[in-house]
């Protein structure tokens, strides 16, 4: 195959996953096959390789074909496997179109994104993917559609719905809308902000600094079987190839390509006016290192060595993060079995988000504190977990919450209810509502008699935490009744046995 | 229709008139000057769509109510995401026999919506009501976005002054409340006037201020043209979700009025309660709305 063709191949698969991965966070009509989800977000590395912590799967393979890709070819991923390393490239297209862009050999911040990993795993090893969380680009992207392009596609779906709705035609569904606006002003756009700012005047370079993916491939891509090789016999000196390169890891003064933070774009094969850069293993031709093995990297390694040796040989009791401990603390979604395996294995991608049919998971901020920060929670001011629904469950890529089946669902405790008599309607203005033992799905709540009118009880026991009371309690602003997160999710008794009812037969004669 | 259909039915219709009364079922085929109309029927022993059938032949049939060309919300309960069997919804055979009718009496649309509790799409899926309902031909609306409600005033509301009502019901010729007869842990019991709540956006203002007056006075707003009661599967505990198909007993029953009231003072009586002391119906009867004096009334009873 010509070489020059490659960029073209990486740039139509790039925006076909692009597409896909976007359709996946923007999907309210839930019309994806969730084969289609497992399979795009199976090749996520770091989603995954977090996911194959809590056991081995689908998502083991596809970040273990990701890592061997790497070392075969190079990071092809981040040019075209990772949607937020498409997106940027679409910045950095724009930016192109405004001002035709020169890019110049600059070595990337080597120290900071060795520290990026580092930090990256030692937050780990304390129980908290903060650093994922911020940086994991996936994640971010993912947050990004969710933050952004939802609300679009929502608002405009909603304009049709309405405008065809005054003509009497009821052919397209609103769609609800409802998001935590400060977690997005707060988190979302700002990271976005960064990345794009990033893309636009300095390229690729998020990748070449931040991105813990691209530290991580990096490493391998240094050994990686093909490699861009400028080859002296045929290089005319022009430079052409340096100045397309969007990670600026071309030095055509002395021929070398830095092929740790070469994102396998192929920009450069394309530029190229002669024959004077191939895409071969290293060797084969006359090719240089860029980095031969340099004092740098040595220190960084050993530094790495001394940071993890310490840091395995705590105890590690003592390294699990502090647990958020105001109470109460947020609901973790079903599935998550807990406050501690949920933040310790939520990239904050926020599919969960975008799946859930009410919205009950929302993008959070600092609900579980700065270690899990953006991490979603569970909302049950307007909305409740649905007793029939594991959406949510199927959903995750990496692990946060896992798979459950509807059964067990249905008996499991996210929290448990709590009353407060003295706010309760029912006290307060002495008139019925019932509007809590009414969404009740176990009969945790129910109503007895109080007086002449009837007052929920409560069965603490029997509670799911699914919300529903709480989000029916027309008391304002404080709930009546609301949920107490646990913060390991339990098991709910079963409901008590009743008698089936007696006279079931049919009507024998109309009482009246 | 070709001519020897019509002389078929021609025949069938008058074997039926001649034989009625010797079966006791006199088949109203005119409405006959000298007999009170009808204020309530009662139906029991049938399917639900045939019981309805039955019934509505006996109010002269649903041409008397749909006129022709005419507009009609059919306002099912399809508050929960649950199966028909636990009761939670009205019978989709009931609410795709009624929809059916109206086309046979020349409604020109036929619309069905409920303002669900839990999630809408689950809820008109799982009770079987969307599919029931659109294959019989009715336009099956979201009643889930604020936009469809627009803000009326009640008059003479003790508690409730204002509501948003979806824009359906509003605009429409006809409204047919279909609700299912159920226990409530807020209301008590939730029959027809309590199915209305389902046509409103802000349920909470409801129960934040003396629910049973809120229904009563809205009752007094929004008067149905039709009230069919569904009693074929009665939850008769744990409502209105309920927990399992232990709560539900086969009643097999159905009741139809234009008085909101007297059907839910009917199927009051049907559950096993005194209709006192489910106080919106008191309420509702003391602001004129409708009648509880059921031994007054004109109820023709039918057994299938």
């Amino acid at each position: 195959m010509e070489l020059r063709k490659l960029r073209q191949l990486r740039r139509l698969l790039s925006m076909v996953l692009l597409a896909v991965i976007s359709a996946l966070f923007l999907d309210p009509w839930n019309v994806l096959a969730p084969w289609v989800r497992e399979a795009v977000t199976a090749f996520q590395l770091l989603p995954s390789l977090t996911k194959s912590l809590v056991g081995v799967g689908l998502w083991t393979a596809g970040a273990a074909a990701v890592l061997l890709l790497t070392l075969l070819v190079g990071r092809v991923y981040c040019s075209t496997l990772c949607p937020l390393g498409t997106y940027q490239d679409l910045v950095i297209a724009l930016a192109h179109r405004r001002r035709p862009r020169r890019f110049r050999y600059e070595p990337p911040p080597y120290l900071l994104h060795y520290a990026v990993l580092v930090l990256t795993l030692v937050a780990f090893l304390a129980g908290s993917l903060v650093l994922l969380d911020l940086l994991e680009p996936f994640s971010i992207y993912g947050r990004l559609v969710h933050a952004v392009a939802r609300p679009l596609l929502v608002a405009s779906t909603n304009a049709a719905a309405l405008t065809l709705a005054s003509a009497g035609v009821y052919a397209v569904d609103p769609l609800p809308l409802t998001t935590n606006v400060g977690a997005v002003l707060l988190g979302t756009l700002p990271v976005m902000g960064l990345i794009s700012y990033l893309a636009w005047t300095r390229g690729r370079l998020f990748c070449n600094s931040l991105c813990p993916v691209g530290a991580i491939l990096g490493l391998v891509a240094r050994v990686s079987m093909l490699r861009i090789v400028i080859d002296p016999a045929t290089c005319k000196e022009c430079g052409l190839c340096e100045k397309v390169c969007k990670a600026s890891c071309i030095d055509s003064a002395s021929k070398r390509v830095d092929y740790q933070a070469c994102v396998s774009c192929f920009n450069c094969l394309h530029a190229c006016p002669t024959v004077g850069l191939v895409y071969a293993r290293p060797g084969s031709r006359s090719a240089q290192r860029l980095h031969p093995a340099e004092p740098e990297r040595r220190q960084f390694l050993a530094a790495t060595a001394a940071v993890l040796g310490g840091v395995l040989a705590q105890p590690t009791d003592s390294l699990v993060a502090a647990p958020p401990t105001k109470t109460p603390h947020p609901v973790t979604p079903p599935g998550s079995l807990g406050i501690e395996h949920f933040t310790s294995r939520c990239t904050a991608c926020h599919l969960c988000v975008s799946v859930c049919p009410t919205q009950v998971l929302q993008p959070g901020l600092l609900d579980f504190g700065l270690a899990g920060i953006f991490q979603p929670r569970m909302d049950y001011a307007d909305a409740y977990c649905l007793f029939e629904c594991i959406t949510c469950t199927a959903a995750c890529p990496s692990g946060a919450i896992m798979p459950i089946s509807l059964e067990e669902k249905k008996r499991l405790q996210l929290g448990r209810v709590r009353f407060l008599k003295d706010e309760c309607i029912v006290i307060t203005k002495k008139t019925d509502c019932g509007a809590c033992a009414e969404h009740c799905p176990t009969k945790a709540v129910r109503m007895v008699p109080h007086e002449t009118l009837r007052l929920p009880e409560t069965n603490d026991e029997i509670c799911v935490g699914c919300g529903a009371c709480e989000k029916a309690c027309p008391t304002k602003p404080q709930k009546a009744i609301y949920v107490e997160a646990l913060r390991r999710h339990g098991q709910a008794k079963e409901p008590p046995k009743e008698e089936p009812q007696p006279e079931s037969g049919p009507l024998e004669e109309f009482p009246f | 229709m070709d001519r020897r259909d019509f002389v078929r039915r021609m025949v069938g219709v008058s074997m039926a008139a001649g034989m009625a009364p010797l079966l006791g079922t006199p088949v109203p085929l005119l409405g006959r000057e000298d007999e009170p109309p009808i204020d309530l029927v009662a139906i029991r022993g049938g399917e639900p769509d045939m019981m309805f059938d039955r019934g509505i032949e006996a109010l002269g049939g649903l041409q008397v109510f749909v006129g022709r060309g005419s507009t009609v919300v059919v306002k099912p309960n399809i508050g929960w995401d649950v199966p028909p069997e636990r009761a939670g919804n009205s019978n989709p055979r009931l609410v795709a026999r009624i929809v059916e009718r109206c086309f046979d009496a020349g409604a020109s649309k036929v619309y069905v919506f409920d303002h669900t509790c839990d999630d809408w799409k689950r809820c008109y899926r799982r009770s079987g009501i969307e599919e029931a309902a659109s294959r019989a031909g009715a336009t099956v609306v979201s009643g889930d976005s604020k936009s469809y409600y627009h803000e009326v005033d009640v008059p003479g509301g003790r508690s409730l002054r204002s509501a948003m009502e979806h824009e359906l019901v509003l605009e429409s010729d006809v409204l047919i409340n279909v609700p299912i007869l159920k226990s409530h842990g807020g209301a008590r019991l939730t029959i027809a006037m309590k199915n209305l709540m389902g046509v409103v956006w802000d349920r909470g203002f409801w129960h934040s201020n003396d629910l049973h007056q809120c229904i009563a006075d809205f009752a007094a707003y929004r008067k149905p043209t039709l009230n069919v009661v569904d009693a074929y599967y009665v939850m008769k505990r744990n409502g209105p979700r309920g927990v399992s198909e232990g709560d539900v007993a086969t009643l097999k029953a159905q009741l139809i009025s234009t008085d909101i009231v007297a059907v839910d003072t009917a199927a009051t009586k049907l559950f096993g309660m005194e209709p006192s002391a489910v106080r919106y119906i008191p309420l509702a009867a003391d602001r004129g709305v409708g009648r509880m004096d059921l031994e007054k009334l004109q109820i023709k009873r039918i057994a299938v």
